[in-house]
């Protein structure tokens, strides 16, 4: 039996590994679908904007998608560094899963991402866009095996328990899980609004500064942006919503840790919680009354939300990051959703482009959507404790014979690392930003296919 | 069986990783001797592939998970802190390259964090590699030894030999990819560094017998003809090398040295097979079940041509000497004459408040909308009216667009003559 300490200590680490690398996908998945549409609009048409575009985003994709792949490859070891037990149990499960998340979409990026980055004025134009479509579609089968993998620890099905080792008894249930049904769509629609938003943000830039260089770009980039997020915001809204209530039906006490309620005599919605877990109750809470009951579909006002008392004390989530992982991703979310929303009237009325208080919005916006992935996904992680395979194995139970020593010295490793990383980044982007894309010359008529396209 | 086709596609991946990545931390500790022009040469050199490269150590490591958890669950405890180690120095070492390349020009800075964590990387590599072979403590499919258990003579002197191995993969690989005074001193530098690895395979081979704890069992015919066999390839490959440095044609050395290494790997595995994890811990003790080795195997055996098929396409498109690439200048952007923004008609504090409250009921019905609270009173109602504001949205973008488009919106703005 592992100390506690040691479990404390690893738990800390895999959620700041885990949180960091997040942050890194949530651009470059959605990136490398915007790089592979406008390089393929480039060679269709040969409008150089678009090969501006292309080679501006692809500096920003190309450091993140780097950083984003190391800090992977740190967490396919951690399983088995920290978590040996676990390790051992789920291999001949979440090992395969993630096996064939290697062979076919990790591959496939790293397999591509040399020609793409590298291979402008080195390979035709033709091979340059498939070389994209392929690194955005790796990145895609990535997210798809992955989320396979993170649904069946939160909702395991079809699998048979051999002295503690889970054995997969029926694969398309295993990999086609319920919960995938449900947070796969979710994650899918986040990465590609949390880019939207990054893009979008970026270019509202440009146009608050009124960069002249940068305008065409920037008009361009934002149109898209709001355009992806117009149509996205609603339908992420409704597979979210989906979402909730599966985890409600599947994983109680996930809800009642996120919705902040310990009685359950609440019809209203609970925007703020001080929970006191010793005593099971609120300190303070601030609330809308009734509200609670309309998201759950009573428009009477009369239905209570469970509360977290229902739950054993030892198979509660901590309320504190359950309800607040919840609250950032929702509330960002609703600023998107209203953001989009003013965005296509704005764009419907011809002022999109000139309104100067929408646009210095819109560069609030920027981390938006990372924020809310990140909330996301604290609540599905935090709120499946203390289960790491839930109902079945506790994170408790699950982690390797080490010393204090070890896991103390490499937290504090990571968390340096990780600091310093984030920092550079952010860095980076700021500078690659203020830099702007590389000129364009302009010309009086429209551009011939360039001599390099027709050979 | 099953299981040993697991084992032998996690050896697969980690003999790829020690040919292919072997190289690019190979270039990036020799670039720690090389000049400022140099050591940006060597970066860009390994930026076109490391992603590739590094690829396969994860595959090794997951297809060991999923295959063999058993080994992966002892393995991966005991030697913890040189594993983190290698992974914090892959970080810095993806990331002095990423900015260095990404920056343009030389950066001293980024291309010592390059080199400087290659090295680092190699290091702990070996260290590994000697805390597996010396057998780590274990009870019952867990690590059970302490902190520092990886730390021996034994080690060390693996941590001494894959470093060598690594730079004598990247003097193989400057010969292939540089011209002029890099490739004028792959002769001196490869020949001297096979020497070195000569010497020390058979330092590490000799004292083998000693630091693991297992019984090798070299009396076994089949077993001591499989190794003979392959000291016997790594020798040939060693000689080729020695002859092809400094000689053409450039891609010999790095050939022969890539069969040198898989002939060392397959001779070790040769000694030991099928023990995993010594001192008795087997292929088929650490096993996963048959349903997970034979998804595993099929998933990946099926898609392993098509990987290697891209890569090796990828690595064709980059194939012979590294030249910068050709710098291609933007064509020009059409320029319209733009029509003056005319200024927005104030359309009265009535209207605009009465405009605002609409758009702002519309919004939260939106949103009240799209989260389905209206499910309780017809199930179809959510659906349908997501469907719908999706559809809006998608006709108003489209629409928006094109008038856009055609208005010069997204082109330059032509000077307007007077």
């Amino acid at each position: 039996m592992a100390s506690p300490a040691v479990v404390e200590l690893s738990r800390w680490q895999f959620a700041i590994t885990a949180v960091f690398h997040m942050t890194f996908p949530a651009l470059t998945v959605g990136l490398s679908v915007l790089l592979a549409v406008v390089y393929t609009v480039y060679v269709r048409t040969g409008n150089p904007l678009y090969l501006q575009i292309f080679r501006f985003w692809k500096k920003i994709f190309a450091v993140g998608f780097g950083l984003g792949v190391v800090a992977g490859t740190v967490m396919t070891f951690e399983f088995g560094l920290n978590w040996g037990t676990y390790a051992h149990a789920v291999g001949p499960v979440i090992g395969v899963t993630i096996g064939m998340e290697v062979i076919t979409a990790f591959f496939l990026e790293a397999g591509f991402i040399g020609l793409m980055l590298y291979g402008d004025g080195r390979i035709r134009p033709r091979t340059m866009a498939l070389a994209c479509w392929m690194v955005a579609f790796g990145t895609l089968l990535s997210t798809t095996w992955i989320l396979s993998a993170n649904s069946w620890m939160q909702d395991p099905v079809g699998y048979r328990k051999v002295d503690g080792q889970f054995h997969a008894e029926d694969w398309v249930s295993v990999l086609l899980n319920p919960a995938f049904a449900h947070r796969f769509p979710h994650m899918l629609l986040a990465v590609l609004i949390s880019a939207a938003w990054f893009v979008g943000g970026i270019s509202a830039w440009y146009l608050v500064k009124n960069r002249v260089t940068a305008q065409p770009m920037a008009r361009r980039c934002l149109s898209i942006a709001l355009g992806v997020l117009g149509v996205l915001m609603p339908i992420q809204l409704y597979v979210g919503d989906g979402t909730a209530v599966f985890m409600g039906q599947h994983q109680l006490p996930k809800l009642e840790a996120f919705e902040g309620n310990w009685k359950s005599d609440n019809n209203g919605y609970n925007l703020l919680v001080v929970p006191d877990t010793e005593r099971g109750e609120n300190r303070l809470h601030v609330e809308v009354p009734y509200l609670g009951s309309v998201i759950a579909q009573d428009l009477s006002g009369k239905t209570n939300t469970p509360g977290l008392l229902q739950t054993p004390p030892d198979e509660r989530p901590n309320m504190w990051t359950t309800f607040y992982g919840f609250r950032a991703m929702y509330f960002t979310a609703l600023l998107m959703f209203a953001t989009a929303f003013a965005g296509v009237v704005l764009r419907l009325r011809r002022r999109l482009f000139d309104s100067p208080r929408f646009l210095r919005w819109m560069v609030w916006m920027t981390p938006a959507g990372i924020i809310a992935i990140t909330g996301g996904w604290i609540v599905a992680e935090t709120g499946r404790q203390p289960w790491v395979v839930y109902g079945q194995l506790r994170t408790a139970d699950a982690v390797s014979h080490l010393s204090v020593f070890e896991v103390a010295t490499t937290l504090a490793g990571f968390v340096l690392l990780y600091v310093t990383l984030l920092a550079i980044w952010v860095r980076y982007i700021v500078r690659t930003v203020k830099a702007g894309p590389e000129p364009l010359p302009t010309g009086p008529a429209a551009p011939d296919v360039p001599e390099a396209l027709v050979a | 069986m099953l299981e040993y086709a697991a084992y032998a596609l996690a050896l697969f991946s980690l003999g790829m990783y020690v040919v292919l990545d072997g190289y690019d931390l190979g270039v990036g500790m020799l670039s720690l001797a090389a000049g400022p022009e140099r050591r940006r040469e060597y970066g860009e050199i390994v930026a076109t592939a490391w992603d590739a490269n590094e690829s396969w150590i994860i595959l090794a490591g997951v297809v060991l998970w999923a295959g063999l958890p058993g080994a992966y669950s002892v393995v991966l405890p005991a030697v913890y802190l040189p594993l983190v180690g290698m992974l914090i120095a892959v970080i810095l070492r993806g990331l002095g390259l990423e900015m260095h390349s990404a920056a343009g020009g030389y950066r001293r800075g980024w291309a010592l964090l390059f080199g400087g964590a290659s090295l680092a990387a190699a290091v702990c590599q070996g260290l590994v590699l000697g805390a597996v072979l010396t057998g780590p403590r274990q009870e019952g499919g867990h690590f059970t030894g302490g902190a520092f258990d990886w730390l021996s003579p034994y080690s060390l002197l693996c941590a001494l030999g894959l470093v060598v191995v690594y730079l004598l993969a990247g003097a193989a690989w400057l010969q292939d990819k540089t011209d002029g005074w890099s490739r004028s001193r792959t002769r001196r530098t490869g020949r001297a560094l096979l020497a070195a690895t000569a010497a020390l395979a058979v330092v590490l081979g000799l004292l083998l017998p000693g630091a693991d704890p297992q019984h090798l069992r070299l009396d076994e015919p089949l077993r001591a003809a499989a190794f003979w066999l392959a000291v016997a390839v790594a020798v040939g490959a060693g000689a080729v090398a020695w002859s092809g440095f400094g000689r053409a044609p450039d891609w010999r050395p790095f050939a022969a040295v890539a069969t040198l290494t898989a002939a060392g790997l397959l001779a070790l595995v040769a000694l030991t097979a099928p023990v995993v994890v010594p001192p008795a811990s087997t292929v088929h003790q650490a096993a996963s079940p048959h349903s997970s080795e034979l998804f595993l195997v099929l998933g990946v055996g099926l898609c392993m041509p098509f990987v290697l098929a891209y890569n090796v396409y990828a690595w064709r498109s980059f194939r012979g000497k590294y030249t910068d690439p050709v710098e291609q200048v933007l064509p020009p952007l059409r320029a319209v004459p733009r029509a003056p923004v005319a200024p927005a008609s104030p359309s009265g504090t009535v209207r605009t408040v009465l405009r605002r409250i609409l758009l702002v009921v519309l919004g939260i019905l939106a949103t009240a909308l799209s989260q389905d609270v209206f499910g309780g009173v017809a199930e179809w109602i959510g659906p349908l009216g997501v469907t719908v504001l999706a559809g809006v949205a998608l006709a108003a973008w489209i629409a928006t667009d094109r008038r856009d488009l055609r208005s010069g919106c997204f082109d330059a703005e032509a000077e307007r003559t007077p």
